[in-house]
C-alpha cells in the first residue's frame, strides 16, 4: 500500500472530437498525501480540472486515460463503473465550481445529503436524514434541522456550496478535489468556505487536491503547487517555492500577469505596500502607476466647470410590485468626471450592475434623476435620447454572449455605425471599422471571422472596439476582465488604458476584483446592499477604508503571499472572532 | 393559503379565457350567411318567415343586447337545439362527452406511459440501435394520418388476426363502454399512436439535456449509481417541461378523437361534432367548440397545478 492518498503516474488524456483527437494532459505525474493540500493551477485549457476528473473517473465519454492514477491504492483508470461507484463519495469526493447548478433543483437538501450516506453505509432511511442534518450543522447551516427541508433554491451561493461539501464530506473520504470551488463566490463568501475547508481537511487528515486558477486561494490553501501549461506539469514545489520563487519561465509570467492588492502594512503603517514581490519582478504597467495617484486625477478633471459626463442623484430602483420587490438601489448617487475612470466594487447583489445599467438608460428608476453630458436622460425622448446613448460605450463580463455569433467581427463592430450614422457611405465605414480594430490590436485577417473563432480576450477586444466605434465618451464595463485568465486580462486592460490615455473617455469600471479596481480606477465607490457604503480616492479608500464592511471585504482578498497571506487570515480570523460568529455565509 | 390565492386567481383567468371564448363563439354564430334563421328554417323561407323568426328570437336586436341573452341562456345550461336532430345542445354533449373523455384519457395515459420510458431509454441509449430504431417509429408514427393507422389496425387486427372487433363499445352508457374492454383497444391505440410519437421526443430531449447536467456530476461524485440518478433525479427534472405540454395537447386530443370515433363509429363528441359539420347543425359545432375551449383551458390550469407540484420553484416564482 502506498502512503499516498493520490498517486498519479504519467496521466494522458486525449479527447476525440470531430476535428480529431485533442491531446488535454500529458505525461502528468502527482501525488497528495494524507491531510496535504495539492493545488494545480493553470489557465484555461492547461488541463487542470481534466487531472481532477481523471482522478474521480469522471471523464466524459469521448476522453481516453492513459498512465495509472489510484486512490488510496484503488486503480482508477479503467476501472470498471461498479467499481468506481463504491469509490466515489466514500474514499475520494469531489466539490465542484458553480453551486448554483451543482445541486438537484428538484429534491430537498438533507435529502440529497442523505443520498451520499445511504450510497455507502448500511443505514436506515431516518438515520441517514439524521446525519444529513449532523454534516449541515458542520458545515455551518444555521438552524439545520429546518433547513434540511429547503430547496437549493432557497439557499444563497454560499450556502449551497456549504451544501455540496457536506455531501463530499458525508462519508469521511480520504481525498477531497476541490474544482475551483470558491470561484463563483464574493470574495467573503469565499474566506469562509476556505476556512470550512482547511477545518475539515485539518480535523480529518483529508488529502486535498485543489484545482483553481487564483493564486490568491492557492497561498491561502496550499501546501503544494503544481503549475499547468497546455496539457503538462511544468513547476512542481511547496507553495512558498512557488509563489515567492518560482524557478519556470511560465509561473513567472502567470504571477507576474496577477493584479496585486495594495494593502496597508500589517500593524497598520500608513505607506501602502505591494502584497506580493515575487522575486521583485512585479511587473506593474507603467501607465497603472500614473494612473493610480490622486493629484492626476485632478490634472486630469480639467476645467471643473464641464459638467460630469455621467451623474447618478438619489436614484432608486425597485425590481418587482407589491411586498416582495427587491430594492435594488437606494438613493444612489455617482459622478464621473471626463477622463476619470470610476471603479464600483461590492459583493453580488451588491447594486453595482444595477447602477452601471441606470446610466446606460437601460433601467428606468424608480426615483432620482440621471444625467448624461449634462442632459437628463430621463425627460429625453426618441432621437434625443438615442444621440445622447450614442455617447456611451459599453463592455460587458461573458465575451462569448455578448456578440452575435452570426455577425462577423466587421458586422459587430460596425452595427453601431449602421444605427447612429445612418448616412455614412458604406466605404468610410469600412474604414472606420478598420481603425476601431488597430486600435484594440486585433489583427486585420480577423475582421471577417466569426465572434466563435476567436479566444475569450480577442472577442472582449471585439466588444471594446465595438464600444468605442463611435467615439464615446463614456466606457461602461461590467466585469470585462472577469470570465478571463490573467494573463489575457492583463492585456485587455492595457488596451482600455492606453484607449482612454489616448481618446480621452471616461470609464464607468465595474468589478468584483478589488485589486484589479485598484490598478485601473482613480475614484472607487464600494457599494452594499444597493446603497453607496463609501467612496473616494482609491489609492486612500482602499488601503485605509472608513467602514467596517470595506475593511471586511478587502481583509477576504486572498493575496498571493503565503507569508503574508496567512498574516491576514490570522488577523482576519480574529476580527471576525471579535465581531461574534456573525456573518455566516 | 398561498396556493389557494394562486387557485383562486388562476380560475379567475380561466373564467376569463372562456368568456372571451363565448364571444368568439358568439360572433362566429353571427357570421354565418343569413344567419341563424336561413339555418334553422332552410333555404325555401321567404322573407317574412325569417324576419318573424328573428323576432320571435330577438335576433333583430342589438349585438350586446343578443350577446347577454346568449350568455344568459349559457349560463343555465341551455346551447340551443340541433337543427337536424332536434334535440338540446347540452343534453347531447351530456351523453357524449363521457364517452369521449374515456377515449381520449385512456389514449394518453397510454400514450404517456409508453411515451415517457421510450424516451429515457432512447437518451440513455443515445446514437444507439434502438435510440435509432424508436426514432425512426416515432416519425413514421407522427407522420401516418389517424384515419390510415386506423384502417391499419383493423386490417390486421380485425379482418387478419380477429383478435379485436372492428367497431368501438355502441352502448348508451359508460357501464356499456366497459363491458366491451377489447371493443376499446384499436380506438385508444390509434388515438395514442401520435401522442407516444411527440412526448417520447419531449421525454427523449428532456432527459438528454438533464443527463448533461451537474447535478448529475454530483451524484456521480457521491457514488450513487446511474440508474438511481435516472429515476431519482433526471425524471423528475426532465417531467416538468413535458407536464407543462400536455395542458397545450388537450385540443390535438380532441381533434384525434374527431378521426377515430368516426373510424370506429364510436358516439362520442368527435362523432357528434362530425356529422353535425356534415349537416350544417351550427348550434352543435359551437357547442362542441365551447366544451373543447373549456376542456383546453381546464387542460393548462391543471398541467400548471401538477407542475407546481412537481417545481418548488414554481410555487415561489423562481423560475
Amino acid at each position: 500500500m502506498s502512503a499516498n492518498i493520490l498517486e498519479i503516474e504519467n496521466l494522458g488524456v486525449t479527447f476525440s472530437t470531430e476535428s480529431g483527437d485533442v491531446p488535454a494532459v500529458r505525461g502528468v505525474s502527482l501525488h497528495v498525501r494524507p491531510g496535504e493540500t495539492l493545488a494545480l493551477v493553470g489557465e484555461s485549457g492547461s488541463g487542470k480540472s481534466t487531472v481532477a476528473l481523471a482522478a474521480m473517473g469522471l471523464l466524459p465519454g469521448n476522453a481516453r486515460a492513459s498512465g495509472r492514477a489510484s486512490v488510496d491504492g484503488t486503480d482508477v483508470i479503467g476501472a470498471a463503473e461498479a467499481e468506481l461507484t463504491g469509490l466515489r463519495g466514500r474514499t475520494v469526493s469531489m466539490v465542484f465550481q458553480e453551486p448554483a447548478t451543482a445541486l438537484d433543483p428538484l429534491t430537498r437538501i438533507g435529502a440529497q445529503i442523505a443520498e451520499v450516506v445511504r450510497n455507502h453505509r448500511p443505514v436506515s432511511a431516518r438515520d441517514a436524514a439524521s446525519s444529513a442534518v449532523e454534516l449541515l450543522d458542520r458545515v455551518g447551516i444555521p438552524d439545520p434541522e429546518r433547513r434540511a427541508s429547503a430547496y437549493p433554491f432557497q439557499l444563497s451561493g454560499g450556502q449551497r456550496q456549504r451544501v455540496v461539501i457536506a455531501m463530499a464530506i458525508a462519508n469521511a473520504p480520504g481525498l477531497l478535489i476541490a474544482d475551483e470551488p470558491t470561484t463563483a463566490l464574493d470574495v467573503t463568501v469565499q474566506a469562509e468556505i476556505l476556512d470550512l475547508l482547511r477545518a475539515l481537511a485539518a480535523d480529518s487528515g483529508t488529502g486535498v487536491l485543489l484545482v483553481t486558477h487564483n493564486m490568491g486561494v492557492v497561498a491561502d490553501f496550499a501546501d503544494r503547487v503544481a503549475v499547468m501549461l497546455e496539457g503538462e506539469v511544468v513547476e512542481t514545489g511547496p507553495v512558498e517555492e512557488v509563489l515567492l520563487r518560482p524557478s519556470h519561465e511560465y509561473t513567472k509570467r502567470l504571477l507576474g500577469a496577477v493584479p496585486r492588492l495594495a494593502v496597508a502594512g500589517a500593524g497598520g503603517g500608513a505607506e501602502p505596500r505591494l502584497a506580493a514581490a515575487a522575486g521583485g519582478t512585479v511587473p506593474q504597467p507603467a501607465d497603472a502607476k500614473s494612473r493610480r495617484g490622486v493629484p492626476e486625477t485632478t490634472a486630469v478633471a480639467g476645467a471643473p466647470a464641464e459638467a460630469p459626463v455621467v451623474e447618478l442623484h438619489d436614484v432608486s430602483v425597485r425590481f418587482g410590485r407589491g411586498p416582495r420587490a427587491v430594492r435594488a438601489l437606494q438613493d444612489v448617487s455617482l459622478t464621473l468626471r471626463a477622463g476619470e475612470t470610476l471603479g464600483l466594487v461590492g459583493e453580488s447583489g451588491s447594486g453595482k450592475s444595477t447602477a452601471a445599467r441606470v446610466a446606460l438608460g437601460l433601467v428606468q428608476p424608480a426615483s432620482g434623476s440621471v444625467s448624461l453630458f449634462g442632459t437628463g436622460l430621463g425627460r429625453a425622448r426618441g432621437r434625443k435620447r438615442r444621440a445622447l446613448l450614442a455617447g456611451v460605450g459599453v463592455v460587458l463580463q461573458d465575451p462569448v454572449a455578448s456578440l452575435d455569433a452570426r455577425m462577423s467581427v466587421a458586422e459587430c463592430v460596425a452595427e453601431p455605425l449602421r444605427v447612429h450614422r445612418r448616412g455614412m457611405p458604406a466605404a468610410e465605414r469600412r474604414a472606420r471599422v478598420a481603425e476601431v480594430l488597430e486600435r484594440v490590436r486585433l489583427p486585420r485577417e480577423l475582421a471577417n471571422r466569426g465572434p466563435r473563432e476567436l479566444s475569450g480576450g480577442q472577442r472582449q477586444r471585439v466588444s471594446l472596439a465595438r464600444a468605442l466605434v463611435l467615439d464615446p465618451r463614456l466606457l461602461v464595463a461590467d466585469e470585462p476582465t472577469s470570465a478571463l485568465d490573467v494573463s489575457v486580462q492583463q492585456t485587455v486592460l492595457d488596451v482600455i488604458a492606453e484607449l482612454q490615455a489616448e481618446l480621452g473617455f471616461a470609464c464607468l469600471f465595474v468589478s468584483h476584483d478589488l485589486a484589479v479596481v485598484q490598478q485601473f480606477a482613480q475614484r472607487v465607490v464600494v457599494m452594499r446592499a444597493g446603497r453607496v457604503e463609501e467612496e473616494g480616492a482609491t489609492a486612500a479608500t482602499l488601503t485605509h477604508p472608513e467602514t467596517d464592511y470595506t475593511r471586511r471585504l478587502i481583509a477576504a482578498v486572498p493575496v498571493p503571499d503565503p507569508v503574508l497571506q496567512r498574516l491576514r487570515r490570522t488577523e482576519r480570523q480574529a476580527a471576525l472572532a471579535a465581531a461574534g460568529t456573525e456573518g455566516r455565509a | 393559503m398561498e396556493t389557494f390565492l394562486y387557485l383562486t386567481r388562476r380560475v379567475l383567468q380561466a373564467l376569463v379565457v372562456i368568456l372571451i371564448v363565448t364571444v368568439v363563439v358568439f360572433c362566429l354564430l353571427h357570421a354565418l350567411p343569413g344567419g341563424p334563421a336561413r339555418g334553422i328554417l332552410g333555404p325555401q323561407a321567404t322573407a317574412q318567415q325569417i324576419a318573424a323568426f328573428n323576432h320571435d328570437q330577438g335576433l333583430d336586436r342589438s349585438l350586446p343586447v343578443q350577446y347577454v341573452y346568449y350568455l344568459r341562456t349559457l349560463l343555465q345550461g341551455d346551447l340551443g337545439t340541433s337543427y337536424t336532430l332536434n334535440e338540446a345542445v347540452s343534453q347531447l354533449i351530456e351523453q357524449r362527452l363521457p364517452k369521449t373523455l374515456v377515449l381520449t384519457v385512456l389514449s394518453a395515459l397510454v400514450g404517456l406511459l409508453l411515451a415517457i420510458p421510450l424516451g429515457m431509454w432512447q437518451a440513455v441509449r443515445r446514437n444507439k440501435p434502438v435510440d435509432y430504431v424508436v426514432t425512426t417509429l416515432s416519425f413514421v408514427a407522427y407522420a401516418t394520418p389517424v384515419y390510415f393507422l386506423g384502417l391499419v389496425l383493423v386490417l390486421v387486427f380485425t379482418q387478419w388476426l380477429r383478435w379485436f372487433p372492428s367497431q368501438a363499445p355502441q352502448g348508451e352508457t359508460l357501464a356499456d363502454v366497459f363491458a366491451q374492454p377489447g371493443a376499446l383497444i384499436l380506438p385508444v391505440v390509434a388515438g395514442a399512436a401520435s401522442m407516444v410519437a411527440v412526448f417520447s421526443r419531449y421525454m427523449r430531449a428532456a432527459t438528454l439535456e438533464n443527463l448533461q447536467e451537474d447535478y448529475v456530476r454530483t451524484a456521480r461524485a457521491g457514488g450513487s449509481r446511474p440508474r438511481a440518478i435516472l429515476w431519482q433525479h433526471v425524471f423528475r427534472n426532465s417531467l416538468t417541461p413535458v407536464v407543462a405540454m400536455l395542458g397545450y395537447y388537450v385540443p390535438v386530443l380532441f381533434g384525434g378523437a374527431l378521426v377515430v370515433e368516426q373510424l370506429f363509429n364510436y358516439p362520442g363528441m368527435g362523432l357528434l361534432f362530425w356529422s353535425a359539420a356534415q349537416s350544417s347543425d351550427y348550434p352543435v359545432l359551437l357547442g362542441c367548440v365551447l366544451v373543447i375551449s373549456v376542456a383546453t383551458v381546464v387542460g393548462t390550469l391543471l398541467a400548471d397545478v401538477v407542475q407546481r407540484i412537481i417545481d418548488p420553484r414554481v410555487k415561489a416564482g423562481r423560475t
